[in-house]
């Protein structure tokens, strides 16, 4: 048996997961909330992830029942993410670490991602969509990597969610990409996007910049209701997503597709997707918020793969960095 | 002050319990170093129970920014210890 604990918090969200041999253990977490209008800045999120990571930590252990002698190796996000979040939560699994006396082993957050999503699901080899509030890849293994085959050449899909929600005052809770997405149901008319797809890469910033100016006028105006735009928002970027994610496919030869990532629990996009998949005869799998969305078991997860390859990260080489792609890492516990 | 030949400097000394606890709280604290070409060096050292850190820098703003952070982030491994201590007997 192999038990490790894992440590996030690289963006809004603190969360402390235990894995034991593919099963969780427990998996805490809490959101750092901002008002609507606001989007959370560094400092901010690093205080709040300061002022309850040791009680997540505590319910995590306490939900496992275990104890620190359980314990094998102690996983958390190296990157990438916001530096002082990041930051904040390293120095708590390298004090633990040693506290305890166990290994320390850095993770890729989208590694991690895409690890609990393979678990969870069972898929085996799948195309990934990864698309979050900032990272949006479509990912392919081959050769010991995850590969990168499309990305966002600006933001991040889900950044762009969030600062439409912004310029509408949705409310950020639970999130704003869930918002949108209640809001969407109820839209009627579709209001014309830009769409903008390249090759296997995509761009969300001049849809945001489009809105951004539109939005206010076309609501005054009374052409559409703030539901129509988020209804026509989402049906546009995951448009896109779904054509990346096909010519990634089509390009690999995939007959799987898995999508991890906070915007990955959106119903419609899973939806949209399944469609694309239905018509290609290929399968979707997707998870729920409790794996899509920032959490601990994820970075246990891919720490389990790493630790049980012989992966371990010593104390000296255990900074965090804010840029760490996807396709940096050798998978060492793959074919 | 920027420009100046000799730079600003911090010192910080912090007592810890055990020797042992001195040299966690380095441990996790110097990983991280200060970003290149900002103006600004930081060295830790343990001296038996006693964490040293060292600061230089070109303006005292980016002192003031490096100070707050680290203290904000050497207390927390202090609670973390507190919380979650003592260190386990490593012949155990």
């Amino acid at each position: 048996m192999t038990v490790v604990i894992g440590f996030e918090g690289s963006a809004n969200k603190i969360g402390v997961g235990i894995m034991r041999d593919g099963t969780v253990l427990a998996n805490p977490r809490r959101t750092y909330i901002t008002p609507p209008g606001q989007g959370f800045q560094p400092s901010d999120t690093a205080r709040h992830h300061r002022a309850c990571v040791l009680d997540v930590l505590q319910e995590a252990l306490q939900e496992a029942q275990i104890t620190p002698q359980d314990i094998d190796c102690v996983a958390y996000t190296k990157g990438p993410g916001m530096g002082a979040p990041l930051l904040t939560v390293a120095i708590v699994a390298r004090t633990v670490a040693q506290l305890w006396k166990k290994p320390l082993l850095g993770v890729n957050h989208c590694i991690g991602h895409i690890e609990m999503g393979r678990l969870i699901t069972g898929a085996q080899n799948p195309t990934v969509l990864y698309v979050s509030g900032g990272n949006t890849q479509v990912i392919a293994y081959s050769e010991h990597r995850y590969q990168i085959f499309g990305e966002t050449i600006d933001i991040a899909v889900g950044n762009c969610l969030d600062r439409f929600a912004r310029v509408l005052k949705i409310s950020n809770d639970p999130s704003p990409g869930y918002n949108i997405e209640q809001m969407a149901k109820k839209g009627k008319k579709f209001v014309e996007l830009p769409y903008t797809v390249k090759g296997m890469d995509a761009s969300f910033s001049g849809i945001l910049s489009y809105i951004e100016e539109a939005a206010h006028k076309m609501l005054l105006s009374g052409n559409c209701t703030p539901e129509d735009l988020c209804f026509s928002l989402q049906e546009t970027l995951f448009s896109m997503l779904v054509e990346i994610t096909e010519r990634a496919m089509a390009h690999c030869g995939s007959q799987e597709v898995l999508i991890v990532g906070g915007v990955g629990c959106n119903v419609r996009l899973q939806e949209m997707m399944a469609i694309m998949c239905k018509e290609r005869g290929a399968r979707l799998f997707a998870t729920d918020e409790r794996f899509c969305i920032d959490n601990g078991a994820m970075i246990a997860q891919a720490g389990w793969e790493m630790f049980r390859s012989g992966q371990t990260t010593p104390l000296e080489q255990s900074w965090i960095t804010q840029r760490y792609r996807t396709d940096e890492v050798e998978v060492t516990w793959r074919d | 002050m920027a420009g100046a030949a000799q730079p600003l400097s911090f010192t910080l000394t912090v007592p810890f319990p055990s020797c042992l606890e001195a040299q966690i709280a380095h441990d996790t604290l110097a990983p991280d170093a200060e970003p290149r070409r900002g103006g600004i060096t930081k060295q830790l050292s343990v001296n038996r129970n006693i964490l040293h850190v060292q600061w230089q820098a070109d303006e005292a703003r980016i002192l003031r920014v490096s100070v707050s952070s680290f203290l904000d982030l050497l207390s927390l491994t202090v609670q973390t210890m507190d919380r979650f201590g003592p260190p386990l007997d490593s012949n155990l």
